[in-house]
């Protein structure tokens, strides 16, 4: 509140000193000291603050923390791989050890990690090598797995587990560790602080079975991270399962191996054997810089000038850039950075909003690829029309980026496919207060129309709780999601990737989702009411690769939205939208002259019978040849039945990356939802 | 089971049989089999100054099977002649109705009927008539039968002698097919003829038996007249020589009614010879009859906007354009903003119309052309 005037009357309700009474309120008295205060005020260590703000990290609940947990551990281990070029192997195990506690164990196939990083990388916040540099990775900030360890020990009381091996003839390391929040430092607890060191041996074997470690025994090196956590294990949207099969998407090199709580094994394979390039390391652009970073940088250089220090430090920036940057700025190229003061630093930055400067390179980005995106997108969403584009690298506030889009056109359901097991242990594991509400936030892409649509269709209740279902009700809402049609109750399914990571939450405030629904698939052939997601059995897949990928926050689940991405963002849709239209209008086209071939069918037997009445003429004889006019005129009805499930001669007309199959085909290799 | 067929039978057997072939021929060679059915409206047909009636022009729509729009209807046609052949080959006759009936079923594997109803029967007959150039009796169909006649003229219909000076006070019903092969006129001491609009008005003149008195064939087409009746007028007036006169009611549909007969209509206008009497006369009523018999305010009936609309549109058409009488005429109807039935002139006397009103008119020649 404003400072009272003092000429103007005393603000009624002010922070005033009389009360409605008019009594006088006696003086508050001192509650504390500076000195007092003094005594209580301290360092917050990050581990601590972390820990009291777990959600910021996505521990918001216990099913939250389940996915985060892997979602951490996978994405360090990917990480790990491919930037030692190794094609990746997962082996993802999630077991139920009691009443809302699960113990997480990832291993990978990875380089393996030094004795000595071990507690540093799962034990301290903010320690890791992705945050310094500017290069495409899934991991930026370094907190994440630590964080899942954090959020294991204070949800359990278990340490975190990790056994790692650099190489078959070297030892592997058994390290069980906490972190000391207070301190944010790693504390190892067994083998006095040592950990234990496990030989390639017949001993090694023996330790390992001693000490309860989980491990693949056909790795040769990598490394595996075991936490348990209170946590909770439920299927559906947001659920671990989505998350390996996103991944699988966008990540057509990987190998997963998921093995899951009721002890259900799944496999994605590999689609390529191709390793992703490796993505360089770039300097920061000056577009990118603020000016607090700017004045830490040229506070931390080593070059002896300033011209030096920007050709040096910065990316895009020549000899002659650096000199017209510092005319710009009133500042001798020659200075000495260590001399360079805050008003200096502050002219600098003025400087480098206002010349231009070219954009950054961009092959420090690599994107999925368009092949790749239709070969991840074929193996785990079933359809019949495929569609990707991707789009060249743009530059958003001086960070490279690339927009890269996938579509899935038509195929059964994901509430089609499951079983009547399935579907009763979804019901019993659900949450949900009502059936309608269980439907929708179980299955993707089923709106709120369909759902009503399946309980009318099941005769059973919109209010039920889904655990109290009989099993009578059970048999007709199974009955009731297989045949009800709700393709069109169906909203688009939207999948978002950040550096190949799926980004399960906030949909709603991420530039992709609004991006989605800014555009108007309408001329595309798919339904949409005005801002929100096209209607119609569509999956979309959007991927954003890009040295720095801005995140709406630090649980990394939506993209701020930058003009430039969202730009980006639209053409790419655009590009494969068109396509989607060309082949729906194509398929109508088709479907019309199977109608009309249905109407002239109905009339040929009469026409035949007719004339043969009239002039005695051979009505079957007439009657066939009929058909074989009415088979010529609506050929192409024909051409599209005899060639489903193989591409068709039109092909050209989608421009590339396209792929249509028959539909029950690409359904075998259906994953369970 | 086939009769012998006459000559007439056997030319429209011809026709329908050429049109089945074509549809054999064109399966034969793996070809769209269609039809040319000539265009029934106001597009296609012109007034023949010379003849005076209106004609047919050339244009034709072409009605294919393996089109979605016209699958439909080309099959109907199909089913209109196949019903006709029937029809001959048996020597039977029946009326549009029936025909409707004997074709209507529901197409085999569906639940769709050939015909929906009468109302998407009666167009394909028209189309088959024109289509096979035949006239609808020739196709032994005929309408539904409206239409009386009275008056000193002996016929033989189908061989039986009919007197129509004996009807009494129910009349001769004029058949829906009176060509010379059905009726024969035997003898008559008619001097005119005169046509009115509607029973009622018929019942008036047979009742004061004004044709008896004035010598004349006494006809009423009920409203518009079916072609039975048009073309019993017709061969009256050209083999008979007997001038026809129409008393009709003073509206757009009166004057309409004088222009079917006199000039032929658009939907038939393919029979316009054989219908058509260029030298039909307007006897009435006139629009300027309120004033010059002195009719009372009770009998006026406002004239609506269809009326209105439609009377511009009768002043319009080439036969009336040119006719100063005519254009006075349904200027002064829509001035005086109301029409006038026959049965108006009742207001004066009950048989004024028929003692003073029709023999004034025909004594001083007073009449529309």
């Amino acid at each position: 509140m404003a400072t009272p005037n003092v000429e103007s009357p005393a603000p009624v309700g002010s922070n005033g000193s009389s009360n409605g009474n008019g009594a006088v309120v006696a003086r508050p008295r001192r509650r504390a000291t500076a000195q007092s205060m003094a005594a209580g005020q301290r360092d917050i260590s990050v581990s601590e603050f972390f820990a009291k703000n777990r959600h910021l990290l996505g521990f918001d609940n216990p099913r939250k923390a389940l996915l985060t947990t892997v979602k951490e551990a996978v994405d360090n281990a990917l990480d790990a791989c491919e930037e030692a070029g190794i094609l990746p192997e997962i082996w993802v195990h999630i077991q139920r050890v009691g009443q809302d506690r699960y113990k997480v164990g990832v291993q990978d196939n990875g380089p393996g990690i030094l004795k000595k990083q071990i507690p540093l990388i799962f034990g301290k916040l903010l320690y890791g090598s992705k945050f310094h540099r500017m290069r495409m990775s899934r991991g930026q900030q370094g907190i994440g797995i630590s964080a899942a360890g954090m959020h294991g020990l204070l949800t359990t009381g278990k340490p975190v587990k990790i056994m790692s091996k650099v190489s078959r003839r070297e030892s592997a390391h058994y390290y069980e560790i906490q972190i000391d929040t207070k301190r944010n430092l790693p504390e190892i607890l067994n083998g006095r602080g040592e950990g234990v060191e496990i030989p390639p041996n017949g001993l090694g074997e023996k330790l390992i079975e001693k000490h309860g470690i989980e491990w693949e025994e056909t790795v040769e090196h990598g490394t595996r991270v075991t936490i348990e956590l209170e946590a909770r294990y439920q299927r559906g949207r947001g659920s671990v399962d989505e998350y390996l099969e996103e991944t699988a998407i966008a990540n057509p090199h990987v190998a997963i191996h998921y093995t899951d709580p009721d002890d259900d094994k799944r496999d994605y394979s590999r689609v390529t054997d191709q390793l992703p390039p490796e993505p360089k390391e770039i300097k920061p652009h000056p577009y990118g810089v603020e000016l607090g970073r700017l004045v830490t940088m040229v506070h931390d250089t080593a070059a002896p000038t300033i011209a030096q220090f920007l050709i040096g430090s910065f990316s895009r920036v020549s000899a002659a850039i650096a000199k017209r940057l510092c005319d710009a700025a009133k500042i001798s190229p020659r200075a000495n950075p260590k001399k360079v003061g805050r008003q200096e630093a502050d002219q600098l930055y003025q400087a480098i909003q206002k010349t231009k400067i070219p954009a950054p390179s961009t092959d420090c980005i690599v994107p999925i690829g368009e092949e790749l995106i239709l070969k991840g997108l074929r193996q785990v969403v079933p359809g019949e029309f495929y569609a990707a584009a991707t789009r060249p690298p743009a530059v958003y506030r001086g960070n490279p980026f690339q927009i890269e889009v996938g579509l899935a056109y038509g195929g059964a359901s994901p509430v089609a496919r499951v079983s009547r097991e399935g579907l009763a242990e979804l019901l019993e594991e659900s949450d949900a207060r009502t059936l309608r509400q269980f439907l929708i936030s179980s299955f993707q892409g089923l709106g709120a129309d369909a759902a009503d649509k399946i309980l009318a269709s099941a005769n059973v209740g919109i209010r039920i709780s889904p655990a109290k279902l009989k099993s009578a009700d059970v048999d007709r809402l199974h009955q009731a999601l297989q045949s009800v049609n709700i393709s069109e109750g169906q909203s688009m399914n939207v999948l978002r990737y950040a550096n190949r990571v799926p980004l399960q939450f906030q949909a709603g405030a991420c530039a992709i989702t609004q991006t989605v629904m800014g555009t108007n698939w309408r001329s595309y052939g798919l339904n949409q009411s005005r801002g929100s997601l096209p209607g119609g059995p569509v999956t979309v897949m959007v991927h954003m690769a890009s040295v720095w990928v801005p995140f709406t926050n630090e649980s990394k689940e939506a993209i701020a939205s930058y003009p430039e991405i969202q730009k980006e963002l639209r053409l790419a849709l655009q590009s494969v939208g068109r396509k989607l239209g060309m082949y729906l209008r194509r398929r109508l086209h088709v479907r019309h002259e199977g109608q009309r071939r249905q109407i002239f069918l109905r009339y040929l037997g009469e026409v035949a019978s007719a004339v043969s009445r009239i002039n005695k003429t051979d009505r079957d004889k007439l009657y066939d040849q009929l058909l074989e006019v009415a088979k010529k005129s609506t050929a192409k009805a024909d051409l599209e039945l005899d060639d489903r499930g193989k591409p068709i001669e039109a092909t050209e007309d989608f421009g590339d990356n396209v792929i249509i199959v028959e539909p029950p085909a690409a359904a075998t290799q259906a994953a369970k939802p | 089971m086939a009769t012998k067929l006459n000559a007439r039978d056997a030319k429209t057997m011809k026709r329908i049989g050429e049109m089945a072939d074509g549809v054999v021929e064109a399966a034969g060679k793996k070809r769209d089999p269609f039809v040319d059915v000539p265009t029934r409206s106001l597009s296609n047909v012109k007034y023949n100054k010379a003849r005076r009636f209106i004609e047919m022009g050339k244009a034709t729509n072409r009605r294919h099977l393996f089109n979605l729009s016209q699958a439909k209807s080309y099959m109907q046609t199909m089913l209109v002649a196949s019903g006709a052949t029937q029809l001959i080959e048996q020597g039977k006759t029946t009326s549009i109705r029936g025909l409707f009936y004997l074709l209507k079923h529901t197409i085999e594997g569906t639940k769709e009927e050939t015909f929906a109803d009468q109302g998407e029967c009666d167009p394909v007959i028209e189309d088959c008539e024109v289509l096979l150039n035949s006239l609808r009796e020739e196709l032994h169909l005929y309408a539904q039968k409206k239409g009386d006649m009275v008056g000193d003229i002996v016929l033989l219909d189908r061989g039986d002698e009919i007197d129509c000076s004996r009807m009494g006070s129910g009349g001769y019903g004029i058949p829906s097919i009176v060509e010379p092969e059905a009726i024969e006129f035997k003898r008559t001491s008619a001097q005119f003829i005169l046509h009115v609009e509607k029973d009622t008005v018929w019942q008036r003149f047979n009742e004061d038996k004004f044709w008896r008195k004035h010598k004349c064939i006494l006809t009423h087409g009920g409203g518009q007249p079916p072609r039975g009746v048009r073309r019993l007028l017709h061969r009256l007036h050209n083999e008979l020589k007997l001038p026809i006169y129409c008393l009709l009611d003073n509206d757009p549909w009166g004057y309409y009614i004088y222009s079917v007969i006199k000039q032929g209509s658009i939907n038939l206008a393919y029979e316009s010879q054989r219908m058509a009497i260029p030298d039909a006369k307007f006897l009435g009523i006139r629009s300027k009859d309120f004033e010059e018999c002195k009719l009372s305010d009770s009998v006026k009936i406002s004239l609506n906007d269809t009326d209105r609309k439609r009377a511009k549109q009768i002043a319009n058409y080439p036969w009336f354009a040119h006719k100063p009488l005519w254009q006075k005429e349904i200027k002064r109807l829509l001035d005086n903003g109301f029409k006038l039935e026959v049965e108006a002139l009742i207001s004066k006397d009950i048989s004024y119309v028929t003692e003073h009103y029709t023999p004034q008119r025909l004594k001083s020649k007073e009449w529309l052309d």
